[in-house]
């Protein structure tokens, strides 16, 4: 039972996914181009915390500490530079 | 009693799973739902974060102390992050002038919307 409620979690994960990704490609402004690029990388986070979770492995886990380190940096360089035209 | 306990925890974790996917369903939905940038980062940045948040209670639940500390740690970044990101996007979307699609915008003081 639990196997399927992980199985049911992953491919509904996965249209989540595919969602979000067709909001970054047409969605017309810039900055919600990055809010949903934002949003991709946390279900990429949470595909890997369900993928550990079912595997019961903790290395998927740093994988997803790493990615939700990165999408902050990016969306923050991101942002900064659509706004006001300099990162620093 | 300890067993009842531990019989129950993978249905809890099963339970924290749908309800952090139901969690992030709603903030997709609310994506493709909202008009414009302002109000999407509601639906954006908190529910999905919030979803994220109750996948990583749910594997803290039934895991082993690795698990739980580098969960612990994911949770707690997110937690100081989210804000900050959806923040730099909302100043962003100010900076460059997006126009307010929701119904009855109110204009603040200081600098004015240039044009909704």
């Amino acid at each position: 039972m639990h196997e399927v409620v992980f199985y049911l979690a992953f491919a509904w994960m996965t249209v989540l996914l595919v969602v979000s990704v067709a909001a970054v490609i047409r969605l017309r402004s810039t900055a919600g181009r990055i809010l949903a690029l934002d949003m991709t990388t946390l279900m990429l986070v949470a595909l890997l915390i369900l993928y550990a979770d079912a595997n019961r492995s903790s290395y998927y886990l740093d994988a997803a500490l790493v990615l939700s380190l990165l999408a902050f940096l990016a969306t923050l360089a991101l942002a900064r530079y659509h706004g006001e035209r300099r990162i620093f | 009693m300890g067993s009842v306990v531990s019989a129950a925890v993978p249905f809890l974790a099963d339970a924290l799973v749908v309800l952090g996917v139901f969690v992030m369903t709603v903030g997709v939905y609310g994506a493709i739902r909202m008009p414009d940038t302002y109000t999407r980062l509601h639906a954006m940045s908190k529910a999905v974060f919030l979803g994220v948040v109750s996948l990583c209670v749910s594997s803290a639940v039934t895991g082993d102390p690795q698990v739980i500390f580098r969960v612990a740690l994911i949770a707690a970044f997110l937690i100081v992050t989210t804000p900050i990101s959806a923040f730099v996007i909302a100043r962003a979307a100010y900076l460059r002038g997006e126009s307010v699609e929701a119904p009855g915008p109110v204009s603040e003081p200081g600098k004015p919307p240039e044009d909704n």
